[in-house]
């Protein structure tokens, strides 16, 4: 505020000494010039009349010539005031207006104003760096979580088109270059209820500042970073950024999975894409990726990233690239790009299963899988969509998989945050077997019908289960079998899926483990209904009904009933 | 040497000069009390205080703050000085001693303006 206010006092200075000045003049002119009274003698005004005369002349209001009429002298003074005076107050509500649409003026005011608003959060945010499509996915992802953001852009017109958009909790948005630290302290970094910074911007290296910077200034907020290449994610990680996300290895590891094991594929894809799904066919997702022969067209990051990982789990991988050398293609690699039907003829497609179109070029994607479908109908063609907008015209070309780098990033960056047991389930899942997967895919199937189920986390601490709480400490031992499942009450029946406890995580518990409090337990169950843990940690009278199966209804009779079960544990 | 820190000396130490003359003759003689004298000095500590807006130094604001005081203490004794002179019965004793103390009020923190630009001046580094 003071800043502003000192502003207005600065451009404002000029006007007012002129103002001042007019307005002496005029008085003390007034003053001056001696006047006749009715009964022809000689009278000066005094400051009082002359100021009071001066006032209401200035501003043209015109009272009359008080106390008595003027004499012709005082008249032409009066007439040079009246000019003066009118062109100075001209002046002075020109220079305000002007420096009301004043360029610095405006950019002082929206600082302030940020500032403020940053100042008045008292839930935990987020800040956001960089408002492009990856940006704009995980702040829509956290608004509707009911968690403030802060976002920052270099554009303003990104910024003004969040302004356009209806949030839940509306984000605070700065038009400012986020590569100056100063503008991360601005957001608000060092306030206790800042929880992380996400440094999503479509340049890695600005990424990379804001990470340093961020671990720099507070080392205490999480780091959430994108980062495309292999150099500076090493560099990110060195000084302790939290979560690096690579999307085209992630994507890499996805395919992996659909290859190898696509159940558990299956079954990860359903807790990491709740926010928005994957552009995947259903027949893929149930079958998996075949293990034949695979063609990549175009060597760059993500062709790398899935030979790398893919190499040895399929028959054979072939490379197309228009420019094996400066890329580093290995030696069988076929020159060209992969969009004409001659190139992809000698890559042999006829006998290949797999096309990825991995390039960073939309249209030649496209083009590579329209051929590819044309030469052999029935190839599961991959394609690499680096527009968002563009998702549509590949799923039009009957594309089976899409890889939109924002969405997994996006994806990737939400389930980190709002869900970190999701995230440490997916870390430990790939030690489950073939058959552990299939048991776990067909019990989800079973609960949920079918349909995509949802996960949900029970904390089991005096804050958000204190009825739970209470009744473990009453010395009952609950089972997680308990917890979940009730033939009483099938509906909300789930699936434990992962317990934390004492900071140690075990996949898939067994139903007799008894909880503890400060245990943190992963369920899943179906979308929509509220589940069987939900009900119980907030219900004394249900969990007695149906963990000790009183089954009376006579509140009386059910108190003398919990009785006689306490006395007999 | 730049013409902004010229007028702005200019102002100040007028407004102490101005002030002073007002005083001195209000000292001498009490019956006649100049107010034309009184006039300028207030014209000249508001060109003062308006050339000091804006200023976000130390010493900036101290002269702002003082040069504030000044315009309080001399437009209240022109409101009292117009009040007493139009009240019919004329200005008496009292009130040319409390017009002229508040007068002497303002001298004080005029002083102090030149004090401090005078302190200013001596840290600039050749």
């Amino acid at each position: 505020m003071a800043n502003i206010f000192f502003l207005v006092l600065r451009r404002i200075r000029l006007p007012l000494i002129l103002l001042i000045t007019v307005y002496s003049v005029a008085t003390i002119g007034m003053t001056l010039i001696p006047g006749v009274t009715p009964d022809g003698e000689t009278w000066h005004m005094g400051f009082f009349h002359a100021f009071y005369f001066v006032s209401f002349m200035g501003t043209t209001i015109g009272f009359g010539e008080i106390p008595y009429e003027f004499t012709d002298m005082q008249r032409s003074w009066v007439l040079l005031c009246i000019y003066t005076s009118v062109i100075s107050w001209l002046y002075g509500i020109g220079s305000l207006l002007r420096l009301v649409q004043d360029e610095t003026f405006l950019h002082a005011v929206s600082r302030r104003n940020f500032q403020y608003s940053i100042t008045k959060i008292d839930t935990p945010f987020y800040i956001i760096c960089g408002y492009g499509e990856t940006g704009e996915m995980i702040n829509r992802g956290l608004c509707n979580l009911g968690i403030q953001t802060v976002v920052i852009d270099l554009e303003s017109e990104r910024i003004s088109s969040l302004e356009l958009d209806n949030f839940l909790t509306p984000p605070i948005a700065l038009t400012a270059d986020i590569t100056d630290p100063n503008n991360l302290i601005y957001a608000g970094i060092n306030r206790p209820q800042c929880k992380g910074v996400i440094a999503v911007t479509n340049n890695d290296h600005t990424n990379l500042k804001v990470a340093v910077a961020s671990k720099l200034v507070n080392a205490r907020v999480k780091v959430i970073n994108r980062s495309e290449i292999e150099d500076e994610a090493k560099n990110m990680a060195s000084f302790g950024t939290d979560v690096i996300i690579n999307p085209y290895l992630t994507f890499a590891h996805r395919l992996k999975q659909l290859t190898t094991k696509p159940k558990l594929y299956r079954i990860q894809n359903w807790f990491i894409n709740q926010y928005s799904a994957e552009t995947i066919s259903e027949e893929l997702e149930e079958q998996g990726l075949p293990k034949g022969r695979w063609i990549i067209c175009g060597y760059g990051r993500l062709g790398k990233a899935i030979l790398e990982l893919l190499n040895e789990h399929v028959e054979s991988i072939t490379i197309i690239t228009p420019d094996p050398i400066a890329s580093r293609a290995p030696d069988n690699t076929i020159v060209g790009r992969g969009t004409e039907a001659e190139t992809l003829q000698e890559a042999g497609i006829e006998n290949a299963e797999v096309i990825i179109a991995a390039s960073d070029d939309d249209a030649n994607n496209l083009s590579t899988v329209m051929t590819a479908k044309q030469l052999k109908p029935d190839i599961t063609c991959i394609a690499r969509a680096n527009k968002e907008a563009n998702n549509l015209l590949f799923s039009h070309a009957d594309c089976q998989y899409v890889m939109r780098s924002s969405s997994v990033v996006a994806n990737e960056a939400l389930t980190t945050i709002s869900r970190p047991l999701v995230t440490k389930f997916i870390k430990f899942s790939s030690s489950l077997t073939e058959e552990e997967t299939t048991e776990l895919a067909n019990k989800i199937n079973a609960v949920t019908g079918d349909k995509e189920p949802v996960t949900w986390r029970l904390i089991l601490d005096a804050k958000h289960s204190p009825e739970l709480v209470d009744f473990i400490k009453g010395a009952q031992a609950i089972t997680i079998g308990q917890l979940t499942h009730n033939t009483r009450v099938s509906r909300g029946n789930c699936i434990p899926l992962l317990l934390l406890r004492n900071g140690v995580s075990r996949v898939m518990p067994s139903d007799d483990e008894t909880l503890r409090v400060g245990d943190q337990l992963l369920v899943c169950g179906p979308r929509g209904i509220p589940l069987l843990p939900q009900h119980l940690q907030n219900n004394i009278e249900l969990l007695d009904t149906l963990v000790n199966n009183n089954t009376k209804y006579i509140p009386l009779l059910r108190w003398f009933n919990r009785r006689r079960n306490h006395s007999k544990n | 040497m730049n013409l902004e820190k010229v007028i702005f000396a200019f102002f100040i130490i007028l407004a102490l000069s101005v002030n002073t003359g007002f005083f001195i003759s209000g000292l001498v003689a009490p019956d006649s009390l100049q107010a034309i004298e009184l006039a300028l000095s207030i014209i000249v500590s508001l060109i003062c205080t308006v050339l000091k807006f804006g200023d976000r130094t130390q010493f900036g604001s101290t002269v702002l703050a003082s040069s504030l005081v000044v315009d309080l203490l001399l437009i209240a004794a022109a409101i009292l000085w117009g009040v007493a002179s139009h009240s019919g019965a004329g200005i008496n004793h009292a009130q040319t001693a409390t017009i002229l103390s508040l007068a002497g009020g303002a001298l004080v923190a005029n002083f102090l303006s030149v004090v401090l630009l005078i302190i200013e001046t001596s840290q600039l580094r050749r």
